[in-house]
């Protein structure tokens, strides 16, 4: 137990030195391309928490960003490389934006159907390339990299030719009904009226708040106490280990790719039916590929999915309202942006530190050999 | 005057604080063979590595003929005339054995390597120090035996004149060890000084004049062999007194356990590895597998484990047919299994001793219960293995890299033993384990047997096949070549010619004892 809250504590300290050194890095070069350096850069550190609105969109994005991370955490444990996140977004939109837009029913019944179909979706999307590697050693990146131009295809022709109304002039359906569309996480209730509609008219976050907390439980029960998480995660340590102790490998693989695509079906379903309200061209804009970020920086440990989220999707939100509130051109913006990702994600960054202060207490009297003779 | 060699507290600190050698003192004397030896990680080959310039040493002194050297590279070594064969032979497979032999010192003719000249050398020296080799072959033609004396070769012909052979017995059968000790007393007639590092007292019994016994990175001492018995070096190896006989009480053969009928494999290139093995292995008795490696071994135990598809063939355990069953199967009918390669199969480094402990019983009660496992049940398991196994740990709950060798392979036997099988399939158990180690795993594979379980044993080591197994089988290039009942009663010699396919019994001879 003891171990364990070391351990988690060390975790933390480690995205915490990450982000710490990329903010520092991030000034440094504000410092060398603004007339404003301090300005810019309050922007980018405080913007989010400056509105309302602004506070909405983080945390909007960061339950979006929960989800993907979760779903890539699931499978990178199993050591199985894949990609497959944002095509399996885009059809969790697709079939749950086709739900809320198309079937008749009440709202209790219809968003509950819409997030089940993404799911069940995502699964699938996510057994097809499951199936390829393990069964016929089909490269991981490449097909799941190629199923998602598969999906988006997919997504554009529907939006396009089936779903958009006729006489519309941009690629979007109609925005959903009340009956389709996510309720807000709070409660409908009386004496909380007044927060509610203070939330409702500012920002998006919805039910999916309370549905991304559920998410991450089971992510990590799944992991940590259910046979299924030990068999993926001896597989994800030695495959060939598994194999000898006669864990049903190729299953296992298949079900690593298919449950990590329920998580991302689920984000698309809340990009579709929380965030946005009808379905746009381009609506994941590349977020599955964020989720791999969030899953690094969380070593793939679900327990910090979460907080990895928020602290990914925090600088996410802070440059945006940087580029768009200072003279920080786009471009520099898009490096810092991409510094940070880059130290963040650096495995070693706290290793290395741990490793110098190790080897200055070493360099002190060396231990000598306890037993021996002459 | 002072010795050939003389090595003077030497000290080697890794950068990462292991401390390989603690002032280590160690001399030569011209002329002789000095066995040097020790457990794994006694600081035997860094020492070597330091006396052939491949390591610097933190602190220390060499002296060669009295006089002080500083060697910077295996080059400033040989040309003092210091020569290293590894266990890893370095050479170039797809040329001739006199290429290899001169590479690096090539003469030449017109500034073009002289093939007649090489060839020429190399039948010299062979001729001269009793090193059989025929210079024409290639090298990846010729067996180990044979690209050890090559190796051997090289070194004499850049001239040396202190050789440093490196555990070469371990890759040898029998006949070829005996050789390879005729070729080093011709070496030292002719005023060569041969170091030798084994871990096999009966080779420094056999070979040496002198022996110097090394242990946690310092010199126990130093004596002629003489005066050394085999049970008197274990015990400054290991520091403690060492069974190195298993007593076994008399067999007690029970039923048939596993059942094996005209075994094929046929590997993915089309290549024949099993020749329709048939044999049978009882309850209670250990069956040794004597053979040179890559004779079908391993191949053998794959496929009766489930890792690898047989092409034909029956194979039961109880009556069960095992055969292309997935290891699952394969180990729910009774089987476990302590694989070769223990780093590959047999642990996940990253993963929790605990974990590790529970990778073919997590899926029952009491580990699952209901949807989940029960962590308490893992640990409260793991901490029973760890004590009754005596694997040196604080914690079940860290990673099995962080722990040594010796207890890693605790860790796979203390899963494969508590599974309580009717078969035990052991494949090179106590391959690279130290003595310590070793007289553990071999008592535990007696115990197994006297308990009732069925032991197949799967060793390149003769002595450890002949004096643990009850019977022993002999496989030569697929086939089983010849049997003996009472391996015990069988002769290191005789056993040779079987596995080397000089001799061989008729089907008729073997049947009444497979």
């Amino acid at each position: 137990m003891n171990l364990l809250r070391k351990s988690a504590v060390r975790e933390f300290l480690r995205i915490l030195i990450a982000v710490s050194a990329a903010l520092i890095l991030g000034f440094v070069i504000t410092l060398l391309v603004s007339k404003q350096p301090v300005e810019a850069y309050r922007a980018f550190l405080l913007g989010p928490l400056s509105r309302f609105n602004r506070f909405g969109d983080w945390i909007e994005e960061s339950i979006t960003l929960t989800l993907v991370g979760l779903a890539v955490a699931l499978v990178f444990k199993s050591k199985q490389f894949s990609l497959g996140a944002e095509g399996q977004i885009l059809l969790g939109a697709l079939v749950s934006g086709s739900i809320a837009l198309f079937v008749p029913l009440p709202g209790y019944v219809r968003v509950p159907l819409g997030l089940l179909a993404a799911m069940v979706v995502g699964f699938l999307w996510g057994y097809l390339p499951g199936y390829l590697k393990a069964h016929l050693n089909a490269n991981e990146i490449v097909s799941t990299l190629m199923l998602n131009t598969i999906a988006l295809k997919i997504y554009d022709y529907f939006l396009i030719f089936h779903i958009k109304p006729p006489n519309a002039g941009y690629n979007a359906s109609e925005t959903f009904t009340k009956d389709g569309i996510l309720p807000s996480f709070v409660p409908a209730l009386p004496f909380l009226a007044d927060l509610r509609a203070r939330f409702m008219s500012q920002t998006n976050i919805t039910v999916m708040l309370y549905l991304a907390v559920i998410a991450f439980l089971v992510a990590y029960y799944l992991m940590y106490r259910t046979p299924f998480g030990y068999e993926l995660r001896m597989i994800g340590a030695n495959i060939k280990f598994a194999h000898y102790g006669g864990i049903n490998v190729k299953r296992t693989i298949v079900l690593a790719f298919a449950v990590s695509g329920v998580f991302a079906g689920l984000a698309g379903a809340h990009l579709a039916m929380g965030i946005h309200t009808k379905l746009i061209q381009n609506i994941s804009l590349g977020i599955g590929f964020e989720g791999i970020v969030v899953a690094l920086m969380a070593r793939n440990n679900p327990l910090f999915v979460p907080l990895s989220a928020l602290a990914y999707g925090y600088l996410r939100a802070g440059a945006d309202i940087m580029e768009r509130s200072s003279d920080v051109s786009r471009e520099m913006v898009l490096v810092i942006q991409a510094l940070i990702i880059l130290l963040v994600t650096a495995e070693r960054v706290l290793p290395v530190i741990q490793q110098r202060v190790a080897a200055r207490r070493n360099a002190q009297p060396t231990p000598s050999l306890a037993e021996g003779g002459e | 005057m002072a010795a050939l060699v003389e090595m003077d507290q030497i000290v080697k600190i890794y950068p990462n604080g292991v401390v390989a050698n603690d002032g280590v003192t160690f001399s030569v004397e011209r002329g002789e063979i000095h066995a040097l030896v020790g457990e794994n990680g006694a600081g035997k080959t860094t020492l070597m590595k330091i006396l052939y310039g491949e390591e610097r040493p933190t602190a220390g002194v060499i002296r060669i003929n009295g006089k002080p050297v500083h060697f910077h590279s295996p080059q400033d070594a040989i040309r003092a005339g210091i020569g290293m064969v590894h266990q890893n032979f370095m050479q170039v497979p797809s040329l001739t054995v006199a290429e290899n032999v001169v590479l690096g010192k090539e003469p030449t003719r017109r500034g073009l390597l002289d093939r007649k000249a090489a060839i020429q050398i190399t039948e010299d020296l062979s001729r001269q120090y009793g090193l059989k080799v025929d210079p024409e072959a290639t090298i990846d033609s010729v067996n180990v035996g044979m690209r050890q004396r090559v190796e051997i070769l090289k070194i004499l012909y850049r001239g040396a004149e202190i050789l440093i052979l490196d555990e070469p017995t371990a890759v040898l059968t029998p006949q070829e060890t005996t050789e390879l000790f005729k070729s080093i007393r011709t070496l030292v007639k002719q005023g060569k000084t041969v170091i030798f590092i084994t871990h096999k007292l009966r080779e420094v019994k056999e070979i040496s004049d002198r022996v110097t016994v090394m242990r946690g990175g310092r010199v126990m001492g130093t004596l002629p062999t003489r005066e050394a018995t085999r049970e008197s070096l274990a015990r400054m190896m290991v520091g403690r007194d060492v069974f190195l006989e298993v007593s076994k009480p008399p067999r007690e053969r029970g039923s048939k356990v596993l059942e094996v009928r005209d075994l094929t494999y046929v590997s993915e290139t089309g290549r024949y590895i099993l020749r329709g093995l048939s044999f049978n292995v009882y309850a209670g008795e250990i069956l040794g597998v004597a053979g040179v490696e890559g004779n079908g071994q391993t191949e053998l135990v794959e496929v009766l484990t489930g890792l690898r598809p047989a092409t034909g063939g029956e194979a039961r355990v109880m009556g069960v047919p095992i055969l292309n069953c997935p290891p699952r199967a394969v180990r729910l009918a009774g089987v476990a299994h302590i694989p070769e390669d223990r780093l590959t199969n047999g642990l996940a480094l990253e993963a929790t001793i605990n974990e590790n402990l529970i990778v073919d019983r997590y899926f029952r009660p009491p580990f699952r219960r209901g949807m989940f496992i029960d962590n308490q049940v893992v640990r409260e398991h793991g901490k029973g293995l760890i004590e009754t196994f005596d694997i040196r740990t604080p914690s079940g709950e860290l990673a099995v890299a962080s722990l040594s060798g010796g207890n890693m392979q605790k860790v796979i036997l203390a899963r494969e033993f508590s599974s309580r099988p009717q078969l035990l399939i052991a494949a090179q158990p106590t391959r690279g384990v130290d003595v310590g180690a070793t007289e553990f795993i071999r008592q535990q594979l007696v115990e197994q047997r006297n308990r009732g379980t069925a032991v197949l044993l799967v060793s390149a080591d003769l002595a450890e096949v002949m004096s643990l197994s009850d019977r022993l089988i002999v496989m030569y290039e697929g086939q089983i070549t010849g049997v003996f009942p009472e391996a015990s009663q069988a002769t290191e010699e005789e056993i040779g010619y079987y596995m080397l396919g000089v001799k061989r019994q008729s089907p008729e001879e073997m049947e009444a004892y497979l």
